[in-house]
């Protein structure tokens, strides 16, 4: 127990003096949380729960736009700001900058949640990969849609106002924005997976028929992990609307072929269904995606094909899986050598 | 062996010298993300090829002159796959990790828009010669300046054309009938914009008012509403990419609109790709070698031009594009700015920038105080016999305009 106290404690510390320590990769740190976040949240249905979303991705996409309306709407009017011939500079103070962000943010969340509620008692009839292909249909339309609302900037997308100070401070306050919405989840997670309501989203995952003959309520359970889920993608969505700054809806905001995808191979690469293994898993990822995008430019995208084909064939599983399979001992799990050895 | 010994003694020698002479100047870095890979990267290679050449053209005339010292520049290039959030990304890495203090800009409105809050955090002043959409013009931005026209002036004058034509015929301007197929994105829709209301001026009905598919690769589907619909005005607009479908499947289907006026023809090629079915297009253009603008350092328009083609042997069969000419533009506003700044510090820069009044190859440039150019008009061509005809505005029209379209 003290063991795990001190490693928690030095985690935490490291969290936050990361971006002092490397003030130049704020903004992969920043990502390096967001990866974190839609990984844990994509897992407490497709690990825990055992939906498999490819529509995640709608609620970052949402929560960057539900953002924007009340950010800009409180001050403005959205179809002014965004409408591309106006000659009027409009302008934010600290104050209304703030006080957007944070009802923005908490905005965002909580119409994703609602939206989570809603969508699924839609989609929650399906079960496998129709669900997986149903989800990625939400996704997908609601960027086509989105992308023909003028009021909301149409394809040309929409800009947030700008901070006021200075371009550090203002990176350094996005970093501990995903840093506090991270941890929160991580802690938040940690209590739920061990409460009855982890156990019954389990048992949904492993057998939900039998989990509906034992008298859970499978489809309200299904219902709120899906829009608690929701609630922390849609915050992060609102988070990255204040750090792009300019988002437009289909390749920024309800971006299914990238951040849609990245989420799921974080948690393949950490491995499904585990606490850590999407944080390992979207770590792995960011350095991987990281160094490719980078020194593997032109090659990066059949770098990442590669990466998926390996985990899928050689770690199921994932790191966490693989970890487990070869050191039982480190998850608790006690293996008697002796007696299989003399047993064969 | 004397003679190889010889050889090599001269070899040693020209390296020798040439090498001084290149020491004679230090390097002034600038950054660009560019869409090398993506839906944007045919005319994301116009623009890189365009600052190359004029980076090369300053050097042969002795670089960028600072008090006694002299400059070549220098770009840092990344790919920014044609997506938004990847140029904010990359233009960060070039100011933070790359330590660029000037930038370039990226290709097309929407990277520009992505990239420029960026550098107007960090102050760090951007010439840019791609993205032409008024949104970015209407952000407060003093670190942003753009050397082309804005996009909602690139078809508007073909709704003046058409209307000059239906009074020709006798015909009142407001019975003629447009459709519009463009892009979903920042520039095209700004195109949109300026054409709607331009013919709201003439009164005249929009009939067909759809978008391009995001990848640009097809349009049968808003073809076969045209064909029913039969519109006096087609009006496409969605990059080198969507001229390209446009005029293949227009070609295809043999669709057959009195006028149809779009952006980007030279971008694309239509005339080298496409042939016949490029005939009698109109086509807007930033920039037309025909036009008399001249300066200095690439002399005029046709020898840019011609020195362009000779340079580059792939464009050595096409018209070369505007979006070429404008790329090296923006490196010369650098140069003049800097010589005129007399310093490397970016905020004397900036404000040198802001002053800008210069006669370029490829036409006047002078900023608004928003950042766009207001020096330099748009001219409309015509693929006649395979060549582009100036046909519009009238002051600087070369050829009379064939219509309607067969």
């Amino acid at each position: 127990m003290n063991k795990k106290f001190i490693l928690y404690a030095v985690l935490l510390a490291f969290s936050v003096a990361a971006p002092f320590l490397f003030p130049n990769y704020q903004t992969q740190l920043a990502t390096l949380w967001l990866m974190i976040i839609v990984a844990l949240t994509w897992d407490m249905t497709g690990g825990q729960m055992g939906y498999n979303s490819l529509g995640n991705i709608f609620f970052y996409g949402t929560g960057m736009y539900v953002c924007a309306v009340i950010t800009i709407g409180l001050y403005y009017d959205v179809g002014e700001w965004t409408n591309a011939s106006r000659t009027e500079i409009f302008t934010f103070s600290d104050r209304q900058y703030f006080t957007g962000m944070v009802l923005g943010i908490l905005g965002a969340g909580l119409f994703c949640a609602a939206s989570a509620y809603f969508i699924g008692m839609l989609t929650f009839g399906l079960r496998g990969p129709y669900f997986a292909i149903g989800t990625l249909g939400v996704a997908i339309a609601a960027g086509e849609i989105v992308s023909n609302i003028e009021w909301l900037g149409g394809g040309q997308g929409v800009s947030m106002p700008i901070y006021n100070g200075d371009f550090d401070t203002f990176k350094t306050l996005i970093y501990f924005e995903y840093a506090i919405l991270g941890v929160g989840l991580f802690v938040f997670l940690n209590w739920l997976y061990k409460t009855r309501f982890g156990a019954a989203i389990n048992a949904i995952r492993d057998d939900e028929e039998k989990a509906e003959a034992m008298g859970i309520h499978t489809l309200r359970y299904k219902l709120v992990t899906w829009a608690m889920s929701a609630f922390f993608v849609g915050a992060a969505g609102a988070i990255s609307a204040f750090q792009l700054i300019h988002f437009e809806p289909l390749e920024t905001a309800y971006q299914t072929i990238n951040l849609g995808i990245f989420m799921v191979v974080c948690v393949l690469l950490g491995g499904k269904g585990t606490l850590w293994g999407p944080v390992i898993g979207a770590i792995m990822f960011q350095v991987f995606k990281e160094t490719t995008w980078n020194y593997f430019l032109g090659w990066q995208w059949v770098a990442l094909g590669a990466l998926i084909v390996i985990v899928v064939v050689f770690f199921q599983d994932g790191l966490m899986g693989w970890l487990r399979l070869k050191r039982p001992e480190w998850f608790g799990v006690k293996v008697e050598q002796k007696t299989s050895e003399a047993g064969a | 062996m004397r003679t190889t010994l010889f050889s090599v003694a001269t070899l040693a020698f020209g390296a020798l010298g040439s090498s001084a002479i290149a020491m004679d100047c230090e390097t002034i870095t600038l950054g660009a993300a560019i869409s090398l890979t993506g839906k944007y990267s045919t005319d994301g290679v116009h623009t890189q090829k365009g600052y190359e050449f004029a980076i090369q053209k300053i050097k042969d005339d002795g670089g960028v002159k600072i008090g006694d010292k002299c400059y070549n520049f220098n770009v840092v290039y990344y790919d920014d796959e044609s997506k938004g959030d990847r140029g904010a990304t990359l233009a960060e890495r070039l100011i933070n990790q790359d330590g660029v203090q000037y930038m370039l800009g990226p290709y097309s409105s929407g990277l520009t828009t992505a990239i420029a809050p960026v550098t107007e955090k960090y102050e760090i002043p951007m010439v840019e010669a791609e993205g032409a959409s008024r949104s970015l013009f209407n952000k407060g931005y003093k670190n942003l300046f753009a050397v082309l026209s804005t996009s909602e002036q690139y078809l508007a004058s073909a709704i003046t054309l058409a209307a000059e034509m239906a009074k020709a015929e006798g015909k009142d301007p407001s019975e003629v009938t447009v459709a519009i197929a463009v892009e979903n994105d920042p520039f095209s829709l700004d195109v949109r914009a300026g054409v709607v209301d331009d013919a709201a001026r003439f009164g005249m009905k929009i009939v067909i008012d759809e978008k391009l598919p995001r990848d640009l690769s097809d349009m049968t589907g808003i073809l076969t509403k045209v064909k029913l619909v039969k519109p006096d005005v087609l009006i496409v607009s969605g990059h080198a990419k969507g001229a390209a479908t446009a005029v293949r499947q227009i070609g295809e289907q043999g669709v057959s609109v009195p006028m149809i006026a779009m952006t980007h023809c030279e971008s694309a090629d239509v005339v080298g790709n496409f042939g016949d079915f490029a005939e009698n297009l109109l086509c807007s253009t930033q920039w037309s070698e025909t036009l008399t603008y001249e300066d200095p350092i690439f002399g005029t328009a046709s020898n840019y031009h011609e020195e362009f083609k000779a340079a580059n042997a792939d464009y050595a069969d096409k018209t070369v594009p505007y979006q070429v000419a404008q790329a090296s533009a923006a490196v010369y506003v650098f140069k003049d700015a800097f010589e005129r700044a007399g310093s490397l510090d970016k905020a004397a820069l900036r404000d040198a920038i802001a002053a800008t009044d210069l006669m370029t190859f490829y036409g006047g440039i002078k900023f608004a105080p928003e950042g766009n150019n207001i020096a330099k008009p748009m001219v409309l061509r015509q693929i006649q016999g395979g060549e582009y005809k100036v046909v519009a505005p009238s002051a600087f029209a070369s050829d009379k305009l064939v219509w309607p379209r067969p």
